[in-house]
């Protein structure tokens, strides 16, 4: 290897590393800035989330020319420290920090009036640190350190608020997670058993021969489907709408429950294949929780519930694009991870001013906000565009190839399930559209703090530019699902 | 030359709109004069890309999908309508909107409405086409919202029934391409032998049909026309949707599948236009406001065109094309009178105007000939499009052709009694003091109402240099213009719209006013009773869907809440169940203890044991 060689390559290994590292380290340091000015400790917490965000990023020219940056420490029993940069894992990372970057930003007008700010921040910093690690982790026991590291601290931060319910709450997610997360620990240690090790290139390698058991797959799955919340462990998404709202932004719309998303297309996609069965259940089961959770959406009253039961739903297509596995419907699923997360951050820190503000989250009790929101109400209705899927918005290119894909799979029986949840979503969002922003002004209550109505904004013109400029995203998923599919052109 | 007129006309609509935004309120001359530039330059636009052919691809993304642009005759055709009509409505807002609120963001959305349509009729390929189609949405919910107070709920109505009909469409699309292996229009060529065709061409007409807002998907128009502005009504429903409905339907019975006489999705097509033609005029007798019974003949008329469609017969598609057309011409006409109606009289209650005709004179006369030509009397432009439906419809099944007599005779009747009620009579004291609209209000009416002469009297024009052409070889060498070959059939439409005359004359002798000269149909034994339901809202497809979709959210949210059970209810108390048992054995008793112990040690012995 050249010099020049091994430089280019410590480099990009030092991106990674610090992409992950700097907010997990940083984290911890935050109580200690805020000794010197709360001010400080702030603009840390956003500058260690967005260098996380720069560095990812430029990790994207090396990934689009189709190579890969893979760090390796051998350990005993196979907990080795591995890591692994490819397209799908660079183009995840770089969705889950730009999208904590802005909600980091609006954190600073919500959060400034409650107590426990040091611990918010660091919690918040240490969360995007540990959701790095568990998407650049080759190694599943690494994953699942990093996994349970985002179980602690979501745990914390849906706690924040320290009364009883509330704290009742986040034992609930804590417990329905971890509990599906050993689940899919056993799994990982079925897999060991089979293969001997841990990490996923060299379990990749001795499974190409033989089959992992239908137990392990829906062991890991039940890990999976927890963190992701979907049926049957979807509860504890909107029982956590108690947090505040960039957390309930952050957590459980844009970043957290992606992981069993990106979790299922690392281990079901780009590693083991699982038997051909699972290409039916998982999109039935991801297809029942799309259409329960759009149900109860349509009948809950409490505006962060109804975005919390949306995003169940919206996860519910992601997996339907994933499990389907052609490259279409791949495509489709990784932009719907990126538009979704836009948008629904976006429509949970709308949801967070109006609360704020209306000091109310009973959507019958709400309405006629736009005259006195206008901006938060333009925002709000942009992001549900988007995740209605109406173009020009993002949401569309994402749910048009997600049904392209599904029906080059000939699977019409499936896909009309979720032509209805895609009907229902139009129907509840606009129902909460009407509800909370036109009609009377029940409840008079102003614009937020000119930082959160920005980066509400922000979101809501990213939804729209990502859908106008689809063509950038486009090319990078694109890329991502040749490569996991190990299709060359 | 021809490339940069194409994509000025797509750029300059665009840009003006989006300009218009961000005009401020009082700049009301700025607005204006946007809104006039634009879409004159449009329309001089339009003319100039009329009759030529070519193609133009800007690659886009992967798989298929690249902004391509076709202009032939069809396109150009559509495109020339959509201005002519763009420019005259905008010369029309500009007065009638003056007072009102929000006037930047309704010329704002006018013009990217002009520019999504242009985009539609240009696309050459599906998925560009469907990305501008759902566009017009948006804006549409935009020039809705503007109106009155409660105008936002209707824009609701109509975004959610169209948008939910606009995602069958996009799955139709998708299907398309998979059927297909190609995105680009005039490629594609699919005939429709199987279910999995079948079901494509439904799922695209349902999209085709709703835009053009015939039955099921029509129930927002109404609604509409008592909240959204009236220029919205004269153009998007009045003219442009049809357009843009009729345009894709007869694109895709034409171009995309081979859709024959013979296959029964023609019969469905027929049946659905029948059933608008009756059910939709049924519910125009019966209005007593001046916009709502003209909304209801926006949903009628669409049925004359998907019937003559559906057809699948050359005179049929002919007739449907022309009928398009017409009904564009006389539908916005219509709209305009009363437009003009509602500025100068301040209402469009039936009920209250009357006589109108005295110091109204244009708009009266510019009606008169409007309400003639939607009637289908001759000389005007929709006889003669009606007749070709009828020759078609005739050729395919007797109660099509029936649906559309029966249709044409309630027509009559309802245009007979809303000109009797709002321009002759007594005119009401309030009224005295009306005057007839501004010049800039009048002009395209007045033009308008000359081109429905025009395109009766001279009917080769638009058949021989528009319509025709776009049926290429489908025409097999028939030529429609002149007076219709069916002699029979034009003297039962002489008789239908005579005893249309006789009944009002009837009507309005037995009630003594020109409004309720169709109370006897109303108040009729059988027919009073479903009236009742239908003022209800009863028959409101939109209402049965939300039904509908409630129970299917009621039985949701009870699985959810079930399963919630499961982790919140059942393994709480099962813990707890346990943890009580368990906790009983705990008695602080040392002699308790040893002998839990020894029947423990006891056990495990025995298991050794047996293993």
């Amino acid at each position: 290897m050249s010099p020049t060689a091994k430089d280019t390559t410590m480099h990009y290994s030092g991106l990674v590393l610090g992409a992950i590292f700097i907010p997990v380290l940083g984290a911890f340091c935050l109580p200690l800035a805020a000794k010197v000015s709360k001010r400080l400790r702030n603009i840390l917490s956003f500058i260690f989330i967005a260098s996380s965000f720069i560095l990812c990023l430029e990790l994207i020219p090396l990934v689009l020319s189709g190579q890969t940056v893979s760090i390796s420490k051998q350990f005993a029993l196979g907990l080795n420290f591995s890591l692994l940069a490819d397209s799908l894992a660079v183009f995840m990372a770089c969705v889950s920090s730009l999208i904590s970057a802005i909600i980091a930003l609006y954190s600073f007008g919500y959060i400034s009036h409650y107590e426990n700010q040091n611990e918010y921040y660091c919690m918040v910093t240490l969360f995007l640190g540990a959701m790095i690690g568990l998407i650049f982790s080759a190694n599943l026991i690494l994953l699942y350190i990093f996994w349970e590291i985002t179980a602690i601290t979501s745990w914390r931060l849906i706690g924040f608020f320290r009364d009883k319910p509330y704290v009742l709450k986040a034992d609930k997610a804590f417990l329905v997670t971890v509990f599906g997360s050993l689940l899919m620990l056993i799994g990982f240690l079925n897999i060991y058993q089979q293969t001997g090790s841990f990490d996923l290139p060299v379990i990749k390698e001795s499974l190409k021969f033989s089959a992992v058991s239908n137990l392990t797959v829906a062991l890991i799955l039940a890990g999976i489907f927890s963190k992701s919340a979907t049926l049957p462990f979807q509860t504890w998404l909107p029982d956590a709408g108690v947090a505040p709202s960039p957390v309930t932004a952050l957590l459980h719309a844009a970043v957290l429950v992606k992981i069993g998303v990106y979790v299922f297309a690392r281990i079901f996609i780009v590693n083991i294949t699982p038997d051909v069965l699972w290409h039916t259940i998982v999109p039935l089961i991801a297809g029942l929780s799309a259409i329960v959770s759009a149900g109860a959406a349509l009948i809950e009253t409490d505006l962060k519930r109804i975005i919390a039961y949306s995003t169940i739903s919206q996860i519910g297509f992601i997996f339907f694009g994933l499990a389907l596995g052609n490259e279409v419907a791949l495509l489709g699923a990784l932009l719907f991870i990126l538009m979704h997360g836009l948008a629904k951050a976006g429509l949970f820190l709308c949801a967070g001013i109006v609360e704020q503000n209306a000091k109310v989250k009973d959507i019958t009790k709400l309405g006629g906000l736009i005259s006195t929101m206008p901006i938060t109400a333009i925002s709000f209705l942009f992001c549900s565009f988007s995740i209605m899927g109406i173009p020009p918005f993002g949401g569309f290119f994402s749910k048009y190839l997600v049904f392209s894909g599904a029906l080059a799979e000939g699977r019409l029986w499936i896909i009309l399930i979720y032509l209805v949840c895609a009907f229902m979503t139009i129907i509840y969002l606009f129902r909460v559209f009407n509800l909370v922003f036109l009609g009377k002004a029940n409840i008079p209550a102003r614009e937020a703090s000119p930082m959160m109505v920005k980066s509400v904004a922000t979101l809501a013109i990213l939804s729209l530019v990502a859908g106008i400029l689809i063509y950038y995203p486009y090319q990078f998923a694109q890329k991502a699902s040749w490569q996991m599919l190990e299709v060359i052109r | 030359m021809m490339v940069q007129a194409l994509l000025l006309i797509l750029i300059i609509p665009l840009i003006s709109g989006v300009i218009m935004f961000f005009i401020p309120k009082k700049e009301r001359r700025a607005q204006e004069g946007l809104l006039i530039i634009a879409s004159l330059a449009n329309f001089i636009l339009a003319v100039s890309l009329f009759p030529q052919n070519f193609t133009y691809r800007l690659p886009w993304l992967d798989s298929g999908i690249e902004l391509s642009f076709r202009l032939y005759n069809f396109s150009s055709f559509m495109l020339l309508s959509t201005a002519f009509f763009g420019f005259l409505i905008a010369l029309y807002s500009v007065i009638f909107m003056r007072g009102r609120n929000f006037l930047n963001q309704f010329y704002g959305y006018f013009l990217l409405c002009i520019f999504f349509s242009n985009a539609v009729f240009l696309s050459d390929n599906l998925l560009v086409l469907f990305f501008f189609w759902e566009g017009l949405l948006l804006s549409l919910f935009g020039m809705i919202a503007v109106g009155n107070k409660e105008a936002f709920k209707t824009a609701t109505k109509a975004f959610i029934i169209i948008g939910v009909t606009d995602l069958c469409m996009m799955l139709g699309i998708a299907l398309t391409g998979h059927l297909s292996g190609t995105m680009t229009l005039s490629k594609i060529n699919l005939p429709l032998n199987n279910p999995l065709a079948s079901i494509t061409f439904i799922l695209l007409m349902i999209g085709a049909i709703s835009k053009g807002g015939a039955m099921p998907f029509h129930s927002w128009i109404p609604d509409a026309a008592t909240d959204a502005p009236l220029p919205f009504m004269s153009f998007v429903p009045g003219a442009m949707e049809k357009l843009l409905g009729i345009y894709f339907l007869t694109r895709i019975s034409l171009d995309l599948f081979q859709l024959n006489a013979q296959s029964g999705l023609s019969t469905l097509l027929m049946s659905i236009g029948g059933i608008t033609i009756i059910l939709a005029v049924m519910m125009a007798l019966i209005q007593k406001d001046y916009k709502r019974l003209l909304s209801y003949h926006a949903i009628s008329q669409v049925g004359y065109m998907i019937l003559g469609v559906g057809t699948a017969l050359p005179a049929g598609i002919v007739g449907g094309l022309f009928h398009m057309i017409n009904n564009a011409l006389y539908k916005s006409g219509l709209f305009l009178t009363a437009g003009s109606v509602e500025k100068q009289a301040g209402t469009t209650d039936l009920g209250k105007l009357g006589g109108l005709g005295r110091v109204m004179p244009v708009t009266f006369g510019c009606f008169l000939i409007t309400a003639l030509a939607i009637s289908g009397v001759w000389p005007f432009n929709g006889f003669f499009s009606k007749e070709l439906v009828y020759d078609a419809a005739i050729e395919r099944g007797m109660i099509f052709y029936l649906a559309a007599v029966v249709g044409s005779f309630f027509t009559a009747a309802s245009f007979l009694k809303l000109g009797h009620a709002a321009f002759l009579g007594k005119l009401s004291s309030q009224n005295e003091k009306t005057k007839e609209a501004a010049g800039a209000m009048l002009i395209p009416m007045i033009v308008i109402a000359a081109a429905c002469v025009i395109f009766g009297l001279f009917n080769q024009l638009p058949l021989k240099y528009l319509i025709q052409p776009i049926l290429g070889d489908r025409l097999e060498g028939h030529n429609f213009s002149g007076f219709p070959v069916n002699i029979t059939l034009v003297v039962i439409t002489f008789v239908v719209l005579f005893l249309a005359l006789a009944n009002h004359l009837f009507g309005a002798k037995i009630k003594g006013s020109g409004l309720a000269a169709l109370d006897h149909i109303r108040y009729a034994p059988a027919l009073s009773k479903i009236y009742d339901l239908a003022e209800k809202r009863l028959f409101d497809p939109y209402h049965w869907g939300l039904g509908l979709v409630n129970i299917i959210s009621k039985l949701s949210l009870g699985i959810d809440r079930g399963i919630n059970w499961l982790s919140d209810g059942l393994s709480v108390r099962l813990a707890y169940g346990l943890s009580s048992g368990i906790r009983k054995a705990h008695t602080g008793n040392y002699s308790v203890y040893l002998s839990w112990s020894i029947a423990g040690m006891l056990i495990i012995f025995v298991i050794l044991i047996i293993l």
